[in-house]
C-alpha cells in the first residue's frame, strides 16, 4: 500500500462547509410543521413528588401536550443499564421522566411541547409540582458517611460497587520500604461542555411506519437498536442521524438520556415532529458531568527512588445514577501505572450516589486522575529523597525492549492490560530537551533573582486506546469515479472525513478530496458502537483499511478483464487503472466501477457481485496503548497567585499517525480543557446540592485568549496490534494536565515548599496554600 | 448561606418583642412580602416578590414564628417555591437590653435554589444580607415613630 | 432560554421613550445594547413587561469634548469609545478600563451609559465613573437632572434612577494636565468581571501628591471610593512606603463579598495589591507627564 497520503498534513474535507456556516447540526435540521419541547426539572437535589398539575399548562396558547410520567406507560420504566460488572450491585438508572422522586437538580419532571420554544417555556413556568424536600447528600465523603440519607432509598447504602485489583504484594512491599509517601488527592466535577448543546428532532411517518431522529449523539447505531426495541419497532424502520455535532467529549454518549427517548414518543403519540434543543443552562446541570473523586493514595520506594509499589483507595461520585457502569473508575485505576514499572500494586474503589447530576465519562475518563495521582506522588518521592524529578522517573520507565508489557491488570473491555508498544525514554527526552529542562535550574534563578517565580513541569501518562469490540466501513467506487466511505462511528470533530479519506485514498490511488465520508447515520452503516474512548482512527480507520483492500483486489479483478491483463498486473494510482509498466493501457477508475455493474449479459462468477463495494470489519484483541509527555513553563505572581502558562509543549507517541494536522487539532483541544480542569473549570454545588455554576460567566471555561500555544511533536512507535500500526489521540492532550501544572507550580514556589494535591486550583486556593506555607515553619 | 449579625433598635426589649410578633410589622417590614394571610396562631400564608432591580422572582410560601421565648428568643422561618425556584429563610432572633433600646443578635440560614441559585450565586450573600438590613431598617422606622 | 412575552416599542426620540416609561414605569426596561438585559431577559431572571428599544434614537449616539469633561450619549457603544482619539487623549483611565470590559464583541453593541444605568458591582464602568467624579444626565417626566456617581450607584444592580427616567448621557470629566492613571484588575479569565479592580488618578506638585483618587470595583454592592486612602496620599512624598499604606488603608475600607471565585479575604488583599501597583504605575505616567 502506498503512503502518499497517510502521514500527510492534508487539510480537512469538512472544513470548507463548516467555516462557512453550512453545517447541518440537530439545530440546522428542517422538517414541516416541526413543534418544540421544553422539559420541566425538578429544582430540588432530593424531594418527592407529591404531585403535579399540569392543567394551566396544557391549555396555554400554543401547547399541544404536557406529558408528566404516568403518560408514558412502559416507556416509563427505568432507562437500560450499560456496561454491567459484576461488582455494580445497584446498577441504579433514571427515568424519562420522574415517577416519584427527583435524585439531583435538573432531573426531568414533565416535558412540554408546543408551536415553539417560547410557548413551551411559558407553559413550564404554569406547571405546578408539588415537592417534599428529602435530606440531601451533597458530596462524596457525606455520602460513605454513618448515617447518611440515601440516594436511592430501596438500598441500604449509597455505595453502588466496591472493585480492587491488585498485583503483586503490596502489603509486603510498603512494609519493606525505605521510604513512603502518602497523600489525599481531590479532583473537582467538571462538564464538559462542548460548544454544540444536546439536541433531538424526531419525526414519526404513521404510514410508512418508519421513524427518523436528529441526535447530537457519540453513537447513533446504539440509539438506533435501542429506540426499535423501546417502541416496538423493526431497527431496518428506525433511522438514526448524528449529522454535523459540535463536540461530543464522551458524555454524548448514553442509551438513553431522557430526552432520546421522550422527543421520538411525543412525535409519535402527536403525529407531528418534535424538536428540543438543550440551552445552556441545562446542558451544566442535565449532561452528564464527571471528574469527581477522592484518592489516598501512596507509594513505596528504595533509597533510589526506585518504585517497590503503589496504592491507590478511592471514592468516585457516580451522582445520582449509574447508567455507564464503572468505566470511569476502571480507567482511573487501570491509567494510574502509567509508564512505570510496578511490581506490586492495588488498586480499590467504591463508587458512590450523590444528589447530583449524573456522571459518564469526559474526556479523559479517568486517565487524568490515574495521572495526578501518580505524578503527584513521585514528584513527593523526589522531593524528599533530594533526587531531580525527571530522573527519578527516568529511574523507572519501562524500557523499550520490554513490550509487549503485562501490567498485570484488567482494562476497560475486560482485556488483559498489555502495553503493545513504546519507547518512554525517547518520548521523555524529546520532551526535557524541547522545554530546555537542562538549563532550567539557571534559567529559574535568574527569575528569582529578578523576583519572578517561573516553574517548570513535566508528567507522564500511558493511553489506553482502541479498544474494541469492532467497528466497520463499506467503500463504494461509483462510476463518476467517486469513492464513498460509509461507517458506522460518529463524528464530532475529530476530522474522519478526512483522515478515514486519506487511508481509502492510498489503497484506491485517487486523491482524498475525491472521497466522501459518511459517519454516524445509521441507514448507511447500520453496524458500530460509537465514538468514544480514543477509538474511532484506531478501529474504524483499520477497518476502512480492509474495506479498500477488498474493493482494490476486487478492482483489480474486473479491470484485469478489461485490460486484458492478469489482476497482480493490475494497479491503482492517480484516479486511473492500469497494468503496471504500461501506463497506456488504461482505464479510469469510475469506468471500472460502471464495468462492475453490468446491466444485461452474465456476470463473471469470481466478482461474487456486482461493483466496486466492499464491507469489512475489524476487531481489535484489546486496546493499543497511545503516550506522551507533557510540559510546562508557568509563572506564578506571588502575590495575587494569578499563573501565566508560558510555554506548553506535548511530545505524543499515538503510532502511525494518520494526519498529523488532525492528531494536533485533537492535541490543542484537550490541552484547553485539560487546563480548564487544572485551574479554572469547577461545577460548584453547595451544601444542599443547588448547582451555583450553570452558566459560563461562574463555569470558567477557557478561551482562546486564556489558553497559551501548544507545542507539539510526534514520535511513533507503531502499534503491532492493527494492520495500520494506529494508536488513539483523541484524549491525550487532557490526560497529564492539571498534574504538570501541578508540578510547575510547585517548582515556582518552591522555596515555600507548598504541595499541591487538588484539582482544579484557582488563585483564591492557591494563594491560602501560600499564606499557609508562610505560616508553618 | 449562613449569615449573621447584630443591630439596635430604639426601643425596650417588650417592645421590639411585641412588634416582631405583630402581623401588620411583619407586612410591613418583611422585603417583597405583598400577601399575607393568618392561617393560624403565628403562621402565616405569604406571597413575596424579591429580587433586585429587574431581576424578581415571585414566592408563594409561609411564613411562621416558632420556638419562642418571650420575650427575648423566637425563630422567624420563610419559605416559597415560585417560578424562580426556592427560598426558605430560617432566622433565629435575641434579644437583650442595652441602655434605653434593645440589642438584636440575628443568624440566619438562607438557602436558594432553582434558577437563581445557579445564576447569581455571585450576589446572594450579599442581596441576602441587604434584605435583612432592609428588614431592620424597617423596624427602626416603625419603632421610632411609636407605632 | 427564551424570554417571556413583552410588548416592544422602538421610539424614534428622547421624548417619545420618556413618554412611555412614564406611561409603564417600572413594568418598563430600556433596551440600548442589551448585553446585560438580554441574556437576564432570555434566563427569565428579568421579565420586563414593556421593552423600550433606544436604538433608533440617533441623537443620542454621540462622543464629545465639553470644555475638559468627555459626554458620551446613551448609545455610544463601548467599542466605540475604546478606540476613540477623544478618550485617548482626555481620558485614558476609561480608555484603559474598557479595554477589559467582557470581549471586544460584547463592546461592539454595549453601551457606556448602558453599563452605568445597569450597576453591576463588578463593572470597571461605573468605578472609573466613581474615580473621576462623573455624572449621568436622566431625562424623565418631571424634567431633567444631573446625578453624580456618590449618588447614583446604591447596591447591587440598583441606581437612585426612577423608573420612569432614561439615562441620555455620561459623562467622564477629564484629569488635569500631567495627573497620571492607572487600571488595575485581576480577572479568572480574560473579559470576566473583576474579582477587584482599581482606577487610581495621581497629581503631583513640587515632589509631593496634589491629589490622588483611587475607586474600586467588586469589592462591595457598589463602587467604593477609598475616600480615607485617598486623604492619607495628599501632601505627601510617593515612596513604595506610602503605596503600601495606602494599599493598607483600602483593605481596611472595603467590604468585599466572597463567592465560589474568591473569598471576601482574597479580595480584599488584592484590592491592596493592585492599588499599589496602580499608584506605582499612575506615578510614572504622571512623571512622564510632567
Amino acid at each position: 500500500m502506498s503512503t502518499r497520503y497517510f502521514g500527510a498534513r492534508v487539510t480537512r474535507n469538512e472544513d470548507p462547509a463548516l467555516l462557512r456556516g453550512h453545517g447541518l447540526f440537530v439545530d440546522d435540521v428542517r422538517v414541516a410543521g416541526v413543534a418544540s419541547g421544553a422539559v420541566l426539572r425538578s429544582p430540588h437535589a432530593h424531594a418527592r413528588i407529591v404531585g403535579i398539575d399540569a392543567r394551566r399548562a396544557r391549555t396555554a396558547p400554543g401547547v399541544l401536550a404536557v406529558y408528566t410520567h404516568a403518560d408514558l406507560g412502559t416507556l416509563g420504566e427505568p432507562l437500560p443499564k450499560l456496561i454491567p460488572h459484576p461488582t455494580l450491585i445497584h446498577h441504579k438508572t433514571q427515568r424519562a421522566l420522574a415517577r416519584d422522586t427527583v435524585r439531583y437538580v435538573g432531573e426531568p419532571v414533565a416535558f412540554v411541547v408546543a408551536e415553539d420554544r417560547y410557548a413551551a417555556e411559558d407553559a413550564c413556568d404554569l406547571i405546578a409540582v408539588e415537592y417534599e424536600p428529602l435530606p440531601v447528600v451533597a458530596t462524596l465523603e457525606a455520602a460513605v458517611a454513618a448515617g447518611a440519607p440515601r440516594v436511592h432509598d430501596d438500598l441500604d447504602t449509597n455505595v453502588c460497587a466496591h472493585y480492587t485489583q491488585r498485583v503483586g504484594h503490596v502489603e509486603d512491599a510498603f512494609a519493606r520500604a525505605p521510604h513512603r509517601v502518602r497523600a489525599r488527592f481531590v479532583v473537582d466535577r467538571g462538564a464538559s461542555c462542548p460548544i454544540e448543546t444536546r439536541g433531538v428532532v424526531a419525526a414519526w411517518d404513521p404510514r410508512a411506519r418508519h421513524l427518523d431522529v436528529w441526535d447530537s449523539t457519540q453513537a447513533p447505531i446504539p440509539i438506533r437498536n435501542g429506540l426499535a426495541r423501546l417502541l416496538g419497532l423493526p431497527e431496518q424502520h428506525v433511522r438514526v442521524v448524528a449529522p454535523d455535532v459540535g463536540g461530543g467529549f464522551g458524555p454524548k454518549i448514553m442509551m438513553f438520556y431522557p430526552e432520546e427517548v421522550l422527543v421520538p414518543f411525543a412525535a409519535m403519540r402527536l403525529g407531528r415532529p418534535v424538536k428540543w434543543i438543550e440551552d445552556r443552562r441545562e446542558h451544566l446541570v442535565a449532561t452528564n458531568q464527571e471528574r469527581e473523586q477522592i484518592h489516598d493514595a501512596e507509594i513505596a520506594v528504595d533509597a533510589d527512588g526506585r518504585i517497590l509499589g503503589v496504592r491507590t483507595v478511592f471514592l468516585y461520585d457516580s451522582g445520582a445514577y449509574i447508567p455507564y457502569g464503572l468505566i470511569v473508575p476502571i480507567v482511573a485505576a487501570t491509567t494510574l501505572p502509567g509508564p512505570y514499572r510496578i511490581p506490586n500494586y492495588h488498586c480499590e474503589f467504591r463508587a458512590v450516589f450523590t444528589n447530583k447530576t449524573t456522571v459518564s465519562p469526559y474526556r479523559g475518563a479517568g486517565r487524568p486522575h490515574g495521572v495526578f495521582v501518580m505524578e503527584r506522588l513521585l514528584d513527593q518521592v523526589a522531593a524528599d529523597l533530594g533526587l531531580d524529578r525527571a530522573e527519578v522517573r527516568r529511574r523507572n520507565f519501562i524500557q523499550p525492549d520490554e513490550f509487549p508489557y503485562d501490567v498485570g491488570l484488567t482494562y476497560q473491555d475486560n482485556a488483559p492490560l498489555r502495553y503493545d508498544s513504546g519507547d518512554y525514554p525517547a518520548c521523555f527526552a524529546r520532551a526535557l530537551e524541547l522545554i530546555g529542562y537542562r538549563d532550567w535550574p539557571a534559567r529559574q534563578a535568574r527569575a528569582r533573582a529578578d523576583g519572578r517565580a517561573l516553574g517548570c513541569g513535566v508528567a507522564c501518562y500511558v493511553e489506553g486506546t482502541g479498544i474494541g469490540p469492532y467497528e466497520g466501513a463499506r467503500i463504494t467506487v461509483e462510476p463518476s469515479g467517486r469513492v464513498f466511505v460509509a461507517t458506522g462511528v460518529g463524528t464530532q470533530g475529530q476530522g474522519h472525513m478526512t483522515s478515514f479519506a486519506q487511508i481509502a485514498a492510498d489503497v484506491l490511488g485517487v486523491s482524498p478530496r475525491d472521497v466522501t465520508v459518511h459517519t454516524g447515520d445509521t441507514a448507511l452503516f447500520g453496524w458500530g458502537t460509537g465514538t468514544f474512548a480514543s477509538r474511532a482512527a484506531t478501529v474504524a480507520g483499520n477497518a476502512v483499511a480492509l474495506a479498500a483492500q477488498a474493493v482494490r483486489d476486487k478492482t483489480r479483478l474486473v479491470a484485469a478483464s478489461l485490460l486484458e491483463a492478469l489482476p497482480e498486473e493490475v494497479e491503482l494510482a492517480d484516479g486511473r487503472v492500469f497494468v503496471r509498466g504500461v501506463p497506456a493501457r488504461a482505464l479510469p477508475l469510475g469506468e471500472v466501477a460502471q464495468a462492475a455493474n453490468p446491466l444485461r449479459f452474465a456476470m463473471p462468477e469470481e466478482w461474487e457481485g456486482p461493483g466496486l463495494e466492499a464491507v469489512r470489519y475489524f476487531a481489535p484483541p484489546q486496546g493499543a496503548f497511545s503516550n506522551g509527555v507533557h510540559a510546562c513553563v508557568v509563572e506564578v505572581d506571588v502575590e495575587t497567585a494569578m499563573l501565566t502558562i508560558s510555554r506548553y509543549v506535548v511530545v505524543h507517541d499515538c503510532g502511525r499517525v494518520i494526519n498529523p494536522l488532525i492528531v494536533e487539532g485533537q492535541i490543542h483541544g484537550g490541552v484547553a480543557q485539560g487546563l480548564g480542569g487544572a485551574f479554572w473549570e469547577k461545577l460548584a454545588y453547595d451544601d444542599q446540592a443547588q448547582p451555583l455554576s450553570t452558566t459560563l460567566m461562574d463555569y470558567l471555561l477557557p478561551t482562546a485568549a486564556d489558553v497559551p500555544p501548544v507545542e507539539v511533536a510526534h514520535i511513533e512507535t507503531p502499534s503491532p496490534l492493527n494492520p495500520l500500526g494506529v494508536k488513539g489521540a483523541g484524549e491525550a492532550g487532557v490526560i497529564p494536565v492539571a498534574a504538570v501544572i501541578a508540578q510547575a507550580v510547585e517548582d515556582a514556589l518552591r522555596p515555600l515548599g507548598i504541595h499541591i494535591t487538588e484539582a482544579p486550583l484557582s488563585p483564591n486556593r492557591l494563594r491560602q496554600l501560600i499564606v499557609e506555607a508562610r505560616r508553618s515553619p | 448561606m449562613k449569615l449573621e449579625g447584630t443591630t439596635t433598635l430604639p426601643a425596650p426589649v417588650e417592645t421590639v418583642w411585641k412588634t416582631i410578633n405583630d402581623p401588620e410589622a411583619l407586612r410591613r417590614c418583611t422585603p417583597g412580602l405583598t400577601e399575607l394571610t393568618a392561617t393560624g396562631p403565628d403562621a402565616y400564608a405569604a406571597t413575596l416578590t424579591i429580587g433586585i432591580a429587574a431581576v424578581k422572582g415571585t414566592y408563594k410560601g409561609t411564613l411562621t414564628i416558632t420556638d419562642k421565648r418571650a420575650p427575648t428568643h423566637c425563630k422567624i422561618l420563610l419559605e416559597g417555591t415560585g417560578g424562580a425556584g426556592f427560598m426558605k429563610g430560617e432566622g433565629v432572633l435575641d434579644l437583650e437590653p442595652e441602655g434605653t433600646g434593645t440589642l438584636v443578635k440575628w443568624a440566619g440560614d438562607m438557602q436558594v435554589g432553582g434558577l437563581i441559585a445557579g445564576v447569581g450565586q455571585r450576589m446572594l450573600g450579599g442581596v441576602g444580607k441587604m434584605l435583612v438590613g432592609q428588614f431592620f431598617k424597617c423596624l427602626e422606622q416603625q419603632l421610632g415613630s411609636g407605632a | 432560554m427564551k424570554p417571556a412575552a413583552f410588548e416592544y416599542h422602538a421610539p424614534d426620540t428622547v421624548e417619545e421613550a420618556v413618554a412611555l416609561l412614564d406611561a409603564h414605569g417600572d413594568q418598563a426596561k430600556v433596551l440600548a445594547g442589551g448585553q446585560s438585559l438580554v441574556p437576564l431577559m432570555n434566563m427569565r431572571l428579568a421579565r420586563p413587561a414593556v421593552i423600550v428599544d433606544i436604538n433608533r434614537i440617533q441623537t443620542l449616539n454621540y462622543l464629545a469634548e465639553d470644555g475638559g469633561t468627555l459626554a458620551l450619549g446613551a448609545l455610544c457603544r463601548q467599542r466605540a469609545a475604546e478606540r476613540s482619539a477623544l478618550v485617548a487623549r482626555h481620558c485614558p483611565l476609561l480608555g484603559d478600563a474598557l479595554a477589559l470590559v467582557g470581549h471586544a464583541q460584547i463592546r461592539n453593541r454595549g453601551t457606556v451609559v448602558g453599563s452605568l444605568a445597569h450597576a453591576d458591582p463588578a463593572a470597571e464602568l461605573c468605578a472609573v465613573l466613581a474615580t473621576l467624579g462623573g455624572t449621568v444626565t436622566a431625562v424623565g417626566p418631571q424634567g431633567t437632572r444631573s446625578i453624580p456617581a456618590d449618588e447614583l450607584f446604591v447596591s447591587y444592580l440598583t441606581t437612585s434612577l426612577d423608573p420612569r427616567e432614561l439615562l441620555t448621557e455620561a459623562r467622564f470629566p477629564a484629569l488635569p494636565r500631567g495627573t497620571g492613571w492607572a487600571w488595575k484588575e485581576i480577572a479568572r479569565r480574560h473579559g470576566d468581571f473583576a474579582l477587584a479592580g482599581v482606577g487610581v488618578g495621581l497629581a503631583l506638585r513640587g515632589g509631593r501628591i496634589a491629589e490622588a483618587r483611587i475607586g474600586l470595583t467588586g469589592v462591595g454592592a457598589t463602587p467604593v471610593r477609598a475616600a480615607r486612602a485617598e486623604r492619607s496620599l495628599v501632601g505627601a512624598v510617593p515612596s513604595d512606603a506610602l503605596w503600601e499604606a495606602a494599599a493598607e488603608a483600602v483593605r481596611a475600607e472595603v467590604e468585599p463579598d466572597g463567592d465560589i471565585h474568591a473569598s471576601a479575604e482574597y479580595r480584599r488583599h488584592i484590592a491592596g495589591v493592585l492599588t499599589r501597583r496602580a499608584l506605582a504605575e499612575a506615578l510614572t505616567r504622571a512623571r512622564e507627564a510632567a
